[in-house]
Formats: C-alpha cells, sequence, structure tokens
C-alpha cells in the first residue's frame, strides 16, 4: 500500500489533471457542426433531412482502436416562440447512434440505437459520413404545428466517448472532455 | 422583532436551508444516476443545491470561527476554554476523517488501477489474436473454396448452373451462392427458403472483382449472426460472358461467431473503461473529496456549536465570578441542566445568596456604627470641651471643634498629619503639643492636670486629661480631653476681688468721711491761732489729709464700681452710632492722636445696657490714649463687625493701636484687679471692662500686634436670649 503522501500528490495529480484536462489534446476536438439541414412536409409528416460534420482525426481513429466507443446524439425541438414565457415546444426528440471499431473483423460498426439496425464499414470516414447523414426523419405530424403559428426547427448534434455506466457519467459531471455538442442550428419551418 | 431574535431566526433558516439542500441534492443524485436524461435535466440543481450547502455551511462554520477567534483575542471569559475544546473535538473529528479519506483514496486508487492490470490486457489481446486466427482460417478456407468453386463452374450457364449452385450450397452449407455478370446483376442464385434475394453487392467488392482478385469479408449484419463472404472471377470461357463472378455467404459457426461477439464485446468494454479510467479515478477522489469537505464542514460546525453549548455555562460561571469579585452580588446564573454543572451553578447562585445576605448585615452593621459614630462626632462638635486622638507620634487621628478653637488652629485639615509639623514655634498648639510630648517621652500615658499655655497674643489655662484607648490595630492611641478654663479662673478670681472691693468699700469708705471733716474741722479751729509757719503746716497737712481722703475716696469708688452688683438696663440701640459718639467726643479732646473708625454696615441694632457699653468704649480709648502717650504718628482704629457666621450672631468691637503693646508679663493676666503697665492709676480699667462684657454674655481678648501696638477685642451677643445661649455654650 502507498503512504499517505503518495496519496496526497496523486490527489494534487488527479485535481491539477482535472483542472488542465480542457486543454489537453482531446479526440473529439476538431469541427463540429451542423453542416445543411432542412424539412418538408410528406404526406402529412414532417420530413427532416440533415447533414452533420463531426470531428475526424487520427487520435479518434486510434481511440476508436482502442476499444472506445462513440455515441452521437441529434437533437430536434420544434418550438413556436411566445412573448414575455418560454417558447411553446411542440417535438422533443433524440437520434442515438453509435460508432465502433470490429476489432475482430476490423470494420467499422455503426449503430442506430433506436433502431437496432447496424452497418459495417470498412473506413471510419465511411462510417462518419453514414452517422452523420440522416434522410427524411419524421419529426412531426403536419397537424401537431398550427399552420396560422411560426414553427422554429432547432437541432443539436453531440458527441460522447465512451460507452460509460450512468452512474459514472453522474461522477464526471464536472467535466465536458468527455463530449461535446455543436451549436443550435435553428431555421423556419415553411410549408 | 427583537434584533437578536431575528439574528437568531436568521441562523436557523441558514441552517435549515443547508440541510434541507444537502438532503435534496443527495435524493437527486440517487434519483439521476438511474437515468442520463434525467440527469442531464437536473444537473443544474443539483449542482446548485449542493453549492448552497457548501456556502451555508461555510458561511455558518466561518461566522462560528470568527465569532470564537473575535472572543479569544477580546479575552472574553471562557473563549480560551471554548477553543480548547473546540480544538479538541476538532481533532477528534478530523484526525479520523482525514485518515478515512487517505485510506479511501488509497484504496480508490489501488481498486481502480486493478481493473486495468497489464495481465487482463495481454489475455485479452491475446484471446483477440485468438479469434482473429480462428476466423481468418475460416475466411481464407472459404475464400478457396469459393475460388475452386468458381473454376468449375466457369463454362456453365442456364440450368447447369442453377444445379451446380444449389449443389455447391447445400455440400458447403452456405447461406446462399449467386454469379453475377460484370456489373453486378445475379445471374444465378441459390439460397436457402426463408433468405432473400440477394442484392447488388457492394461497389467495394465489384472493383475488387474487376481487378481480377478474389473477395473476402466477415460481415455482421442486423441479427448479429456473423457470415462470411467470399466473392471469386470466373474464368473466361467459351459461350459464356466475360466478367461473372460468384459471390458465397458462409454461415459462420455459432461456436466461433460467439466466441468472437464475446471478445469484440471484451475489447470493447475495456476500452470504454480505459477510456474512462482518468476521469473515473479524478470523479471518485473529486466526489470523496466533496462528501469529506461537507462532512468535514459539518462536523466542526457540530464541534464549536457543541463546545459551545458545553462551554456556555463555565461561561457563565467565569462571568458570574468577575460579577462578584467587583461587587455585583445580584448575579443569577441560569441553571443549564441537572447534572453536575447544573449542581456547580446552583452552588454558585447559593454562594452569592449568602454572600448577598452577609453584605446586607455588614452593610446595616455598618450603617448603624456610621449613625453611631455621627452622634459621637455631633456631640463631639457640640461639647465645650477640646478631644483630641493622637497615637505614640503624635499623629493626629481625630480632633472636634473646640479643640481648634481652643488652640487657635483649625485641626480639622491636620487629620492623618503629625501635630508637630502643624506647629508654630510660638503658637498655643506649639505649647501643648511640647507639654504632650514631654509627657508621652516620659512615658506617662494618663494624666488629669491643669496646663498654662502663652503665646504672643494671649495665655490661656486649660484643665487637660489624657488616657490611651484600646489598643486599635498595631498602634497606641490616646484620647487628649482639654478644657479652656482660663474665663473660669478669670471669673472665680474676678468674683474674689468684687468681694475684697465690696469689703474695702464698706469698711474703708464709711471712715473716710469723718477723717475728710475732722480734718477741715481741725483746719477751721486751729488755723486761726497759729502763726504763719505753724498756720502754714497745718493747712498743708490738712490739705494732703482731704486730698489723699479724696484720692481714698475715688479709689473705693472705683473698687465699688468694679464690685457693685450687676444690674444692667437692656435696651436695642445701634453700637455704630455709640461708637462714632464716643469716638467724636474722644477727638474734641485734642490728643493729637489720630483716631479712625469703620463700621460695619451690616451690623444690626444690638439689645444691651448702652450705659455700660459706652463705659466699654470709654475705657478701651482712654487706655489708648494713655498706652500712646510719647508715641508719635499715634494711632487709634475703632472697627466694628457683625459675626453672623458664629453659632450665636455677636457684634464685634476692636480698638487697636501702634503704641508698644501690653507688656509681656501681664498679657495674660491684664483684665485682672490691679494688672497695670502705668505709673499712675487703680488697675481696674480692663477688669470693669470684662466684668460688663461677661454681664452682657460676651467675650474679651486682648492681643499684641505683630506690627506693633495692642488690639482689645469684644464680642457682645446681638439679643438677651442669644446672651443666654452664649453664656451655656461658654459654660
Amino acid at each position: 500500500m502507498a503512504t499517505p503522501i503518495r496519496t496526497v500528490r496523486l490527489l494534487t495529480a488527479a485535481l491539477l489533471l482535472a483542472a488542465l484536462s480542457a486543454h489537453a489534446a482531446d479526440p473529439l476536438d476538431g469541427e463540429l457542426e451542423i453542416r445543411s439541414a432542412y424539412a418538408v412536409p410528406s404526406h402529412g409528416v414532417i420530413m427532416l433531412s440533415v447533414r452533420v460534420g463531426y470531428p475526424r482525426s487520427d487520435l479518434l481513429s486510434a481511440t476508436l482502436k482502442d476499444g472506445v466507443t462513440l455515441s452521437f446524439d441529434l437533437e430536434c425541438t420544434v418550438s413556436r416562440h411566445r412573448r414575455l414565457w418560454f417558447d411553446a415546444e411542440a417535438v422533443s426528440l433524440l437520434r442515438h447512434s453509435e460508432l465502433s471499431y470490429q476489432v475482430v473483423t476490423d470494420r467499422y460498426l455503426v449503430r442506430n440505437v433506436d433502431s437496432g439496425t447496424q452497418e459495417t464499414f470498412q473506413t471510419l470516414e465511411a462510417a462518419l459520413e453514414r452517422v452523420g447523414t440522416v434522410d427524411e426523419w419524421p419529426i412531426a405530424v403536419d397537424s401537431q404545428l398550427e399552420r396560422d403559428e411560426e414553427w422554429q426547427i432547432s437541432l443539436r448534434a453531440g458527441v460522447r466517448r465512451g460507452h460509460m455506466p450512468d452512474a459514472l457519467r453522474a461522477l464526471v459531471f464536472w467535466s465536458d472532455a468527455w463530449h461535446r455538442t455543436s451549436d443550435w442550428y435553428t431555421w423556419t419551418l415553411v410549408r | 422583532m427583537d434584533p437578536r431574535a431575528l439574528k437568531r431566526w436568521g441562523l436557523r433558516a441558514l441552517i435549515s436551508l443547508g440541510c434541507g439542500a444537502g438532503v435534496w441534492a443527495l435524493l437527486l443524485l440517487l434519483q439521476v444516476t438511474e437515468n442520463s436524461a434525467e440527469f442531464n435535466r437536473r444537473m443544474p440543481w443539483i449542482l446548485l443545491l449542493n453549492t448552497c450547502a457548501v456556502v451555508a455551511l461555510g458561511v455558518l462554520l466561518t461566522r462560528k470561527l470568527w465569532q470564537l477567534y473575535r472572543d479569544f483575542q477580546n479575552h472574553v471569559p471562557g473563549s480560551r476554554l471554548t477553543a480548547r475544546t473546540v480544538g479538541m473535538f476538532g481533532t477528534l473529528v478530523v484526525v479520523p476523517l482525514l485518515i478515512l479519506y487517505l485510506f479511501a483514496l488509497e484504496f480508490l486508487n489501488y481498486g481502480i488501477d486493478s481493473w486495468f492490470r497489464v495481465e487482463f490486457k495481454h489475455g485479452l489481446n491475446d484471446a483477440l489474436v485468438l479469434s482473429r486466427s480462428a476466423l481468418q482460417l475460416r475466411l481464407r478456407e472459404q475464400a478457396r473454396r469459393t475460388e475452386e468453386f468458381a473454376r468449375t463452374i466457369a463454362d456453365l450457364s442456364g440450368p447447369d448452373l442453377a444445379v451446380r449452385l444449389d449443389a455447391e450450397r447445400r455440400a458447403a452449407q452456405a447461406a446462399d451462392v449467386t454469379v453475377y455478370d460484370s456489373s453486378g446483376r445475379a445471374l444465378s442464385v441459390s439460397n436457402g427458403a426463408n433468405s432473400p434475394l440477394p442484392g447488388r453487392p457492394p461497389a467495394g467488392l465489384l472493383l475488387q472483382i474487376a481487378s481480377g482478385r478474389s473477395f473476402v469479408s466477415l460481415e455482421t449484419p442486423v441479427d448479429g449472426h456473423a457470415t462470411i463472404r467470399t466473392a471469386a472471377p470466373l474464368p473466361k470461357a467459351q459461350g459464356v460472358p466475360p466478367g461473372r463472378f460468384v459471390l458465397t455467404d458462409y454461415d459462420v459457426p455459432q461456436e466461433l461467431s460467439r466466441l468472437a461477439d464475446a471478445v469484440q464485446n471484451a475489447y470493447s468494454n475495456y476500452g470504454d473503461m480505459s477510456a474512462t479510467r482518468r476521469p473515473l479515478k479524478v470523479s471518485f477522489m473529486l466526489t470523496l473529496t466533496l462528501v469529506l469537505l461537507i462532512t468535514m464542514l459539518a462536523a466542526v460546525y457540530g464541534a464549536v456549536w457543541s463546545a459551545q453549548r458545553l462551554t456556555r455555562p463555565v461561561k457563565d460561571l467565569i462571568a458570574g465570578t468577575r460579577a462578584v469579585g467587583k461587587g455585583d452580588l445580584e448575579t443569577r446564573l441560569p441553571l443549564p441542566s441537572r447534572d453536575e454543572m447544573g449542581f456547580l451553578v446552583h452552588s454558585f447562585n447559593d454562594m452569592t445568596k449568602r454572600l448577598r445576605r452577609s453584605r446586607e448585615e455588614a452593610a446595616t452593621s455598618r450603617h448603624a456604627v456610621e449613625r453611631e459614630r455621627e452622634r459621637l462626632a455631633v456631640i463631639l462638635s457640640r461639647l465645650s470641651s477640646g478631644v483630641l486622638v493622637v497615637d505614640a507620634q503624635l499623629q493626629l487621628r481625630s480632633a472636634n471643634q473646640s479643640a481648634g478653637a481652643i488652640l487657635g488652629r483649625d485641626l480639622a485639615g491636620m487629620v492623618g498629619q503629625s501635630l508637630v509639623l502643624g506647629t508654630g514655634a510660638t503658637t498655643l498648639l506649639a505649647g501643648f503639643v511640647a507639654e504632650l510630648r514631654a509627657r508621652l517621652d516620659s512615658g506617662e500615658r494618663e494624666w488629669r492636670e491643669q496646663l498654662s499655655l502663652k503665646d504672643e497674643a494671649s495665655a490661656r489655662v486649660l484643665l487637660w486629661a489624657c488616657t490611651p484607648l484600646p489598643d486599635v490595630g498595631d498602634a497606641a492611641r490616646l484620647v487628649i480631653v482639654f478644657d479652656d478654663v482660663t474665663a473660669l479662673l478669670n471669673a472665680q478670681r474676678s468674683a474674689a476681688w468684687g468681694e475684697v472691693a465690696r469689703r474695702l468699700a464698706h469698711e474703708i469708705k464709711n471712715p473716710l468721711t469723718p477723717i475728710q471733716l475732722s480734718a477741715e474741722q481741725m483746719r477751721r479751729q486751729l488755723l486761726r491761732g497759729l502763726d504763719t509757719q505753724h498756720a502754714r503746716i497745718l493747712e498743708r497737712a490738712t490739705h494732703t489729709i482731704v486730698q489723699q481722703v479724696d484720692a481714698i475716696k475715688q479709689m473705693v469708688d472705683a473698687f465699688s464700681e468694679y464690685a457693685r452688683a450687676p444690674e444692667v438696663q437692656l435696651a436695642r440701640f445701634s453700637l455704630n452710632q455709640l461708637a462714632a459718639e464716643m469716638v467724636e467726643l474722644y477727638r474734641l479732646q485734642d490728643t493729637g492722636i489720630d483716631i479712625v473708625i469703620e463700621l460695619d454696615p451690616q451690623l444690626p441694632e444690638i439689645e444691651a445696657d448702652r450705659g455700660r457699653v459706652r463705659q466699654i468704649l470709654a475705657n478701651l480709648l482712654s487706655n489708648a490714649i494713655e498706652a500712646l502717650s510719647g508715641v508719635g504718628g499715634a494711632a487709634i482704629t475703632v472697627r466694628t463687625r457683625w459675626v453672623s457666621t458664629a453659632p450665636v450672631a455677636q457684634a464685634e468691637i476692636t480698638i487697636s493701636d501702634n503704641g508698644p503693646g501690653f507688656p509681656e508679663d501681664i498679657l495674660g493676666r491684664a483684665f485682672e484687679p490691679y494688672v497695670t503697665s502705668k505709673a499712675r492709676g487703680t488697675g481696674l480699667g480692663l477688669a470693669i471692662v470684662q466684668r460688663i462684657v461677661e454681664e452682657h454674655g460676651g467675650r474679651i481678648s486682648a492681643e499684641n500686634l505683630v506690627a506693633g501696638g495692642a488690639r482689645v477685642r469684644v464680642l457682645l451677643p446681638a439679643t438677651a436670649d442669644k446672651r443666654t445661649e452664649s453664656r451655656r455654650e461658654r459654660a
């Protein structure tokens, strides 16, 4: 067992590490943005198509090859602005998918957590392209959104590192090194 | 509301807020750890509540510690005991917490590190290599089989090809076997009953086949059952289109697939855990530290609170003891409990109660003593006798007014001082002290005798007695009581002289008239029968007889005047007016003496015998004029004054001159009959004056002035009743 001095040193180092972790190189560093998005009504359903650019780097590839799973969240809200009060939110959706490296087969696996479908890709680029491509995502029924109101659609993409249990996630609430989120991408729905 | 009560309620609210925030934060944390979405939503609240709890605890503890420090600096009673108790409690709480914290950190660190041992990593890698090898072997076998099969069907087409494909699928236990043309269009298919028709092959596969190379890959479809996909180009043959290739999907054996999945999952889990290793350790440490801080803050605050609660009775006792030390015996301490401390506080209250009773009794006794002392002081002050208390070193301890009046010195201001220091060379007090010292030096401590004292102006005869007081402390004290019996002796002497005068007047004056008549008869009868010489002798002899008889008559009249019974005719008159008339009368005699008169306008009319008072003034003025004969620049000053401050209001008449003054040897006896410094005179002038003054209840004194000359001072009571009081006082 280590001496108490060693423990104190370790604790100090951990605190310093925690303080400096935001400035160290991270696999999630890089461009994370909503590149394009549009929504169109189709047979009474609002269909959303999105292109998201996720960070790509050798460090990210190495992290995946170390067995780390990346989780991708795409948040979508449809809301109506109200004066002097909170916005009225008609729809709030979350699209969740995961990207992992299949070390046995040497392929990248993209899994849609919501539907359970999965695809494998030879390269990381192809896998990320697949994750960042969302076509015809039904986000609302036309009747949900009153026609005489102006509705705004907001999108935000996020990526999380690691397949962390919820209990552990609660413990690392102080740090944002394990996840990134893009800015909100908002536009007015045209019908 | 009372500000103190408001403050107390505020503190309670703060404590409740801190506790409530802490409990709520814990409940929220328990809930959200099971639901990540809920966690994201409630995380700000958890942070806010935790912060509130820490801030509330920090504020409370800081306030407590600051109050403790301030009390310590200001030496507030009990603050040191409280600080020591807080230190002890704090140490008892903090040290185990710190030890527990350090051990927990160490175990935590060791436990997390143990998850990522090198052996585990190596084992995982070995399993991975093994899985890969097994799969690669399977892949190569399937690829080779597909290549061989491709060569056997190179020249087939149509139904023959379909039969061979079906035979091969069955033989190789493949999922499906399909022959495509170069564009990826299926030409012939053999698949299971439930398998869907194969779609267009992926572009990568087509490209690889187009380059003439075989293709093999491990596919992970939706259901999780892995398949091996192999493709091989068909050799060119006659009668068939070029560029065809065969694609075969083999099901990976279930056992191999399961093992490969297990390895994959283990590797992924290990990777995920490895990625969270560092933040996990830091998070656990920070969480543990946060919990330790909250616990320690709460524990130290509890220690301070408990220490203050424990030491409050002691502080009360200290404050009470100090209050009692300052004389506040009304202090009552609140009973904290029924334990030993309560018994101690009860004993303290009982003690102060007894002390208060004792002090009240002592105060009552002291008041009684003070009253007795005041009565004694009044008695002493009213005594005509002088009373002194001195110690063996002649240090004055007490003196009454009469003592100062008799000895001619204010003795009240000399209490606590030595009598020797306050005496002049020629004062009455000096003589008194000298006699006292002589007696004490000779060892006498008790006597009762007559003492004659004399100063430059007057002489006194005292009757003094001394007796030692019981020992008081470490010094023996003497009480000396003395009376001024000068007036009494003078009165006795005067009475004796009066009797002598009365007898003289009676015995001598009666024969004088026959003597004078006989002498005149003898002169008338014999003068005619004698010759001139004898006639002249007879004439001279009878003249001498008659003249001397007249002189004797005059002397006897004077004695008669001195000896007559007092018959005072009282009337109210202005002494100022009488004095002015007398001065004017003497001024008219052209004596060459400057007679100055100073009258007090405040002097009211007095009640006295105007004729007798005139005789006083006449005698005194005559004496002064006679004393100034032959003196150059002679002056007499007659002064009246109203003495209303004395116990009895009196009119004062002072006649002073700048003559030679009284001879030293007769100064003390100037008012006795036949005491005179003049060659001629009966020596009864001042004696008569004194007798008249005493008849009026007044006082007379004679003294020599330091600047030269003599002064006679007469004090007459203003009214008859005052005269009675004056006599009583003198008695």
